[in-house]
């Protein structure tokens, strides 16, 4: 996130594509619909209507995967309306007429035709846009889990930057981060091509500086390998061991079949985990770890946020930190590391060598976590970036977009498009909240359709439904609720039985890897 | 000084802000209040808090009472102290504020308004009101102790935007109600707990922790959230190594103590009994329990003998989306400095 | 739902700056076109229309009393049993049609047709009892003719409403003469002059209006008779907000049945002294809120309205008829602001005042049926000649509603000042011998003979006599009655109307009820008698709103002045 949560309160406009937050992020949704309350103004774009509509000024249920020419489509309306911020443009940013040849291509005609919009709603969207500034822009894996997910980011960022609404307080473009720390494990370089803090491998000056560090005498430095390749490599021996930590790959990936597949054909795979799951079942070694409330160190949050976790209790039986783990393979591997526990490790090690944390230390984090950037121990963290307009390359750089269909879209034989999501009771696969009692409040997976198709369909709420795609098959109860559009069925992977993951498409985004996992083509049948 | 005004014949500066209550509360002068909460702003129903203001005939709702220059505040008087014991007597009266087992016992606002009051016994009549809605997953109601204050109805609607509480019906049956009157497990609630969070007695309890420990056994420990990308900020109220209930905290950023269903009520999975307690290395169809030693040598022995064979890119590691920071640290550093590959990534993107 | 359906609450919701407000009429409709009843599907249509939350909607539907959440049969008999309706029999009308239908008060007949129920006062004092039958009512009701009732509806027709009573008009202002059939057209009213003081008023300055008005002394006559000249004053000026105009036709005091008179009679007075007083606070939209039993005087009112359109009188202000949905304290101001937002009727705190921060937060006032009626007098003749009627600092005419134990209960238009005897006099005498007299409805405390003997009917004798004029609704009381059980029946309706907002009242009205029960019943204790005295003293001036007030003056002084009857009744 560019901004920061605190920033949602007093926010005068929302424009919110793709992100369920009132089930996701449900805190995040509070500030949301209480700065509606006090007379915000809430746009929505999202293929469900899902609970946040009900908040919303307008309401935009674009088609799946549509989401660069509707974006294109509002920008066109705001440039021939002359409707956009000039000076901000010109100040700040570049290329912009490369951003205005492409969406010249996309007159709202042909956005509306390509998103299902209706003509009026995108211009007033437009329009609306233009009349209240700044507006936060909020998104989730709505936006990212395309074949042209990047695509779809920068859309969004030519969007705010064409109306001026980045590097302003209660503006910004703001992906709010599915998982508690995945922004921490970005952040930490569990990525193939930098090093903690977004440092590139490829500099040598950063790889002298860690080879330093940990005491080594060389660093690699050329990009590694992303999951889906690394998972490609396992039949063909490319990738030899593969060590998996705290992941349930085996349900949370596209296309279970093929997942398993692969996972099966490992030669060496290590688990660390806190459960047995349906990945550890494909393990050759399984490492017991410590949970939540059982280590004390950090997450950091969408906000970029570093905050505290505190250790209660011990972990069970055996069961191991981490770092205690990780920090044992490399003393079998020949190499001592220093630091003991997580406050050392942060506080000598990943603050001393990120300078996004330099300011950040444990006994300044005691209560409220800071926000980076923060360069040194005076400084009092960033509530949101670019300030000014000042972009971290200098320029923000403008980019026409071209709209591409999924890679997979519906047929005569599978004439129903999935796309998936999250659900409100429950987190990822379930290893926690199944065992948190939310089974509960929502005790299986269900397929969500329209009420014009199950009728069309004969199918009953809650009755068993089979839906299909070309990698698999799931029986699953139907769940007939407005929210869904005709011709589109919605599915989460909370579950093992009715997991959408059976059916999910295993391509990706070319640069990001990111799984297409928001569209693919199934039928569905009644249940015999 | 500034402006100031007196309370108890002590003179107090104030600079139009804050209320005579707040200021109060920040002298350490004790006023009762039940249906002001501090994130809610006054709402003058309860009648608890009042004061005598020497010059004004009618006694006057502190939380509501701003203080005027050479105002003159009595929180004390006999007039005061009568009309205080009158209103807790017939907040008492009226339903089961037995506090023998009551979860929130030693945490109750109504109990310590009693106690200040030294109100030992009810003065009126005992009514027994509704039967207590145990539908909700997570959250027990017992409208007996409700005191109508409306705190609940307020942060549903007002913070929170869930729209699920109101005030059904009038007058003495008056009642916190879901939906159109619904039990709460029917009703459209989220079981997000902002109403437990907010209520002063205990007509609003975490049935997970009923029974597990007195309030003033728990210890509070502040840490983060381990579910969404909010961050939000939990207390841990904590009894041993037992989690009793979970608060979010108040005025921390980015939740300022607001949680969701999984936040606060989504903790105990530490506890289970699947938890892994021992190193695990497979041995046909099944694994077999190992010692650290062995797993860890298992382990290493493994990828080195993979990097002599066919280089440090034949290994390659996916990190958590959920661990700590120092985990995922080592984790590359383990693959970058020790392996010597950059084949690690994690599941950003799901 | 009929076709229509979109299309009228569409038309509703236009009528109202913020469509919440929209929600009693709405989910009135809703619930008349449901057969008289409110499901669970009409409070989700309901929910829907306004955007609000399903326990939003059955907050409002459960706290007003008109809406029928649990079903109904095809005919809701309610039988008026408050204070007035008791001193006028109604709990013989009550038992009788319980032991013809053969049903229990609450319960619904098998066939479908008739529910029976008891209701808090319907205003319709001295032609009490009265049978509310869905929205209509039926009057002076005796054995008799309750039989003849239930025999017509089970033919499916609706018979005649007896209105009757007494009626004197001394002062010629307020009521007109309502034996005439066209008494409520605009041209009846134009021949005799009206709507010529609109003419004058819309050519002076509104600040010429405000002094004019504050000059003659125009006391407020909802009860608290605060001049209305002053109130408008308060407003704030050059202020960039609306200001709206509330006339506040809530009439809910037991024993005040006044505003009705003029309402139902003589609409065209309110409707010009309206249109004057929104020009005199320039209030582009004013409300009139009317409790919804009388859904056939705001028929009247809307008629009225129109015509007056029509003629041009309106052309500077709009005027909303809003019905209420039943509720004695949304006769309060700020509750009845609320009321107007679409919420349930709980009062304001104060400060702010509706002055200030009124309906939609802008500045509001708030004035009586009563009240506003006065002002086209005021403006045609004068301050000076309307302060020659009635006594200093209590000018004008005044409506008396006398009922109970008289022989001819009716309403008395009389100058202010006025001695009781005098009212009592013009309405027959008292039927038996005079045990006590309530002079200003229902919330002020009793007077004994000895103490309304000489009495002055205007606010300051009344306060000076320990008591109040209130909305100078008359109960007169003759010793067939017992205190204790006038005590009771006084703090049942209060219990019932407390909106259950601030403690003292909720919980104190339920706690006195149940001590004057016991004592009723012969189960109290002389405990319980100082325990009610105690309470009373300590929720005066404790509650949120003046409804603590309301009742604990009243059952103080019952309990004060006749306390050997209530120590007569401890074993």
């Amino acid at each position: 996130m560019t901004n920061s949560f605190k920033e949602f309160e007093n926010a005068k406009l929302f424009f919110c594509i793709g992100t369920n937050m009132t089930e996701a992020h449900p805190v995040a949704s509070y500030f949301v619909k209480r700065a509606v309350k006090k007379g915000a103004t809430l746009i929505v774009a999202d293929p469900r209507r899902q609970p946040l509509a009900d908040h919303a000024k307008i309401f935009a249920q674009i088609k799946v995967g549509s989401d660069i020419a509707f974006l294109n489509g509002i920008m066109n309306v705001l440039i021939a309306e002359d409707l956009y911020d000039k000076k901000y443009v010109e100040e700040n940013c570049e290329d912009f007429d490369s951003l205005k040849a492409m969406v010249k291509e996309y007159p709202v005609e042909k956005a509306s035709k390509l998103s299902g919009v209706p003509v009026e709603t995108i211009v007033e969207i437009a329009r609306t846009m233009a009349s209240i500034k700044p507006g936060m822009l909020c998104y989730t894996l709505g936006i990212t889990e395309h074949t042209c997910g990047k695509n779809n980011v920068m859309s969004t960022s030519n969007l705010q930057m064409l109306l001026g609404n980045i590097g302003k307080q209660c503006g910004g473009v703001n992906p709010l981060r599915g998982q508690n720390n995945v922004q921490g494990a970005c952040d930490m370089a569990a990525l193939p091509a930098v090093f903690p803090g977004y440092q590139s491998v490829a500099d040598p000056a950063v790889r002298e500086k860690f080879m330093k560090a940990w005491k080594v005498a060389s660093l690699p430095d050329k990009p590694g390998l992303m999951i889906p390749d690394m998972m490609a490599g396992l039949p063909t021996k490319k990738v030899r061991a593969f060590y998996i930590f705290g992941e349930n790959l085996a349900n949370s990936e596209p296309n279970i079949t093929h997942v398993e597949h692969e996972l099966s054909s490992a030669e060496f795979i290590v688990c660390n985990d806190i459960f047995p799951t349906e990945t550890t079942r494909f393990a050759h070694v399984v490492l017991p770890a410590a949970a939540w409330c059982e280590d004390e160190g950090t997450f950091t949050s969408s906000e970029r946020r570093v905050n505290r976790v505190r250790k209660i209790k011990e972990a069970p039986g055996m069961a191991k930190p981490n770092w205690w783990i990780f920090k044992e393979i490399a003393k079998r591997m020949g190499q001592e590391w220093q630091s003991e526990g997580a406050g050392e490790i942060w506080d000598n090690e990943i603050s001393m060598l990120a300078p996004a944390y330099g300011g950040i230390k444990y006994s300044r984090i005691e209560q409220d976590g800071l926000q980076w950037p923060c360069p040194n121990v005076e400084h009092p963290g960033t509530e949101f970036l670019h300030r000014d307009g000042k972009f971290s390359r200098g320029k923000g750089l403008f980019k026409g977009i071209e709209w591409t269909p999924p890679a997979e879209v519906q047929d005569k034989e599978y004439p129903f498009v999935l796309s998936t999501g999250r659900r409100l009771f429950h987190y990822h696969t379930r290893t926690q909240t199944s065992r948190a009692g939310l089974d509960m409040i929502l005790p299986e997976e269900t397929a969500d359709i329209s009420p014009a198709d199950a009728e069309k369909l004969n199918i009953a709420n809650g009755e068993y439904i089979r839906v299909s795609s070309r990698r698999g098959s799931v029986k699953v109860r139907a769940r007939v609720t407005e929210q869904i559009p005709g011709g589109m069925v919605w599915m989460a992977f909370h579950f093992r039985d009715g997991n959408a993951n059976w059916l999910t498409n295993n391509v990706f985004d070319p640069e990001t890897k990111t799984a297409e996992y928001k569209a693919c083509a199934v039928k569905l049948e009644k249940e015999r | 000084m500034g402006k100031t005004f007196i309370i108890d014949d002590r003179e107090i500066a104030f600079d139009g802000s804050k209320t005579v209550l707040q200021i109060a509360r920040e002298n350490d002068i004790y006023i009762p209040s039940l249906c002001y909460h501090p994130k809610l702003g006054p709402a003058s129903k309860c009648r608890v808090c009042v004061v005598e203001v020497e010059g004004i005939r009618a006694l006057q709702t502190a939380c509501t009472l701003m203080p005027k220059e050479g105002m003159k505040v009595n929180t004390s008087s006999e007039r005061v102290i009568d009309a205080r014991r009158m209103v807790v007597n017939l907040l008492l009266a009226n339903g089961n504020h037995n506090c023998l087992s009551c979860e929130v016992n030693g945490a109750c606002e109504l109990q310590e308004a009693a106690y200040r009051l030294g109100i030992e016994i009810p003065a009126f009549v005992v009514e027994e009101r509704e039967e207590r809605d145990e539908s909700g997953v997570f959250i027990m109601r017992d409208p007996g102790k409700c005191i109508q204050c409306g705190r609940c109805i307020e942060g549903c609607n007002r913070l929170v935007v869930n729209e699920v509480l109101d005030f059904g019906y009038r007058g003495g049956h008056t009642k916190v109600i879901c939906d159109g009157d619904l039990p709460m497990g029917q009703s459209s609630c989220v079981q997000c707990g902002e109403c437990v969070q907010l209520c002063p007695v205990g007509a609003l309890i975490e049935k997970k922790g009923m029974g597990k420990a007195r309030t003033w056994e728990t210890k509070k420990v502040r840490t983060t959230c381990p579910y969404c990308g909010v961050g939000c900020q939990l207390e841990l109220h904590v009894k041993g190594d037992q989690i009793i209930r979970v608060t979010g905290v108040e005025d921390a950023q980015p939740n300022q103590g607001h949680l969701c269903v999984k936040g606060r009520f989504g903790y105990d999975f530490i506890y289970s009994k699947d938890r892994l307690t021992t190193p695990l290395i497979r041995e046909k169809d099944g694994f077999r329990e190992a010692g650290w030693d062995e797993a860890l040598d298992l382990v290493a022995g493994k990828f080195k003998q993979i990097i002599k064979e066919s280089g440090p890119d034949a290994i390659a590691g996916v990190s958590c989306a959920r661990s700590i920071n120092e985990d995922s640290y080592n984790m590359q550093k383990l693959f970058r400095g020790v392996i010597g590959t950059n084949n690690i990534d994690h599941c950003a993107r799901t | 739902m009929k076709k229509n359906y979109q299309e009228r609450v569409e038309n509703i919701i236009r009528k109202y700056p913020d469509a919440r407000s929209a929600v009693l009429p709405v989910m009135q409709l809703i619930q008349k076109e449901s057969g008289n009843n409110l499901s669970a599907s009409g409070i989700d249509e309901a929910a829907r229309t306004v955007g609000m939350s399903r326990s939003g909607i059955f907050g409002i539907a459960t706290y007003y009393t008109m809406f029928n959440t649990r079903p109904v049969g095809a005919y809701h008999l309610q039988v008026d049993t408050c204070v007035p309706g008791f001193l006028h029999g109604a709990d013989g009308i009550v038992k009788h049609l319980s032991e013809k239908l053969g049903i229990a008060v609450g319960e619904t007949t098998k066939d479908g047709m008739f529910t029976l129920s008891t209701v808090q006062d319907l205003a319709s004092c001295a032609t009490g009892p009265v049978i509310q039958v869905n929205d209509r009512y039926f009057e002076n009701m005796t054995v008799e003719k309750a039989d003849k009732l239930i025999e017509s509806l089970k033919k499916g027709k609706e018979p005649e409403n007896d209105t009757s009573m007494n009626v004197v008009s001394e002062c010629g202002i307020l009521l007109n003469d309502r034996t005439k059939k066209d008494c409520r057209t605009i041209g009846f009213y134009k021949k005799n002059g009206g709507y010529r003081a609109l003419k004058k008023a819309l050519a002076m300055k509104p600040a010429d209006i405000v002094n004019e008005v504050k000059e003659a002394g125009i006391r407020g006559r909802g009860g608290a008779g605060f001049p209305a000249g002053m109130k408008w004053s308060f407003l704030p000026q050059d202020d960039p907000r609306p200001v709206y105009l509330i006339c506040n036709a809530d009439e809910g005091e037991p024993g005040t049945f006044k505003d009705r008179q003029i309402m139902e009679f003589n609409p065209h007075l309110l409707i010009e002294g309206i249109a004057i007083s929104a020009h005199a606070i320039q209030a582009a939209k004013s409300f009139i809120y009317i409790r919804g039993e009388f859904s056939w005087i705001a028929d009247i009112l809307e008629t009225a309205i129109e015509e007056a359109k029509k003629d041009g009188c309106l052309s500077h202000t709009e005027i909303v008829v809003h019905r209420g949905g039943g509720s004695y304290v949304c006769g309060d101001e700020t509750a009845q602001i609320e009321s107007l937002e679409g919420k349930r009727g709980n009062p304001r705190v104060k400060p702010p005042f509706p002055a200030n921060f009124g309906l939609y937060g802008c500045p509001t006032v708030v004035n009586n049926v009563e009240t506003l009626s006065n002002v086209p007098y005021v403006i045609t003749h004068g301050a000076e000649a309307y302060k020659k009627i009635g006594v200093t600092n209590n000018t004008g005419p005044k409506i008396f509603g006398v009922s109970g134990h008289v022989n001819r209960p009716g309403v008395y238009e009389y100058p202010l000042g006025t001695k009781l005897k005098v009212i009592l006099d013009a309405a027959g005498g008292v039927k038996g011998k005079l045990k006590g007299v309530i002079v200003g409805g229902l919330s002020v405390p009793i007077l004994t003979p000895a103490e309304a003997n000489d009495l002055s009917l205007d606010y300051d004798s009344c306060q000076k006599a320990g008591t109040a004029l209130g909305s100078g609704g008359i109960m007169v009381i003759n010793d067939t009655v017992s205190i204790p059980e006038l005590a009771l029946r006084t703090i049942e309706f209060y219990q019932h109307e407390s909106c259950g907002q601030c403690v003292p009242c909720r919980e104190g009205s339920l706690v006195i009820m149940k001590k004057l029960k016991n004592l009723v019943d012969g189960r109290g204790t002389k405990e319980d008698i100082d325990l009610v005295l105690h309470l009373c003293a300590n929720i005066r001036g404790l509650t949120l709103c003046p409804t603590g007030e309301a009742f604990s003056m009243p059952i103080q002084a019952m309990v004060a002045k006749y306390r050997p009857e209530f120590e007569a009744l401890v074993k």
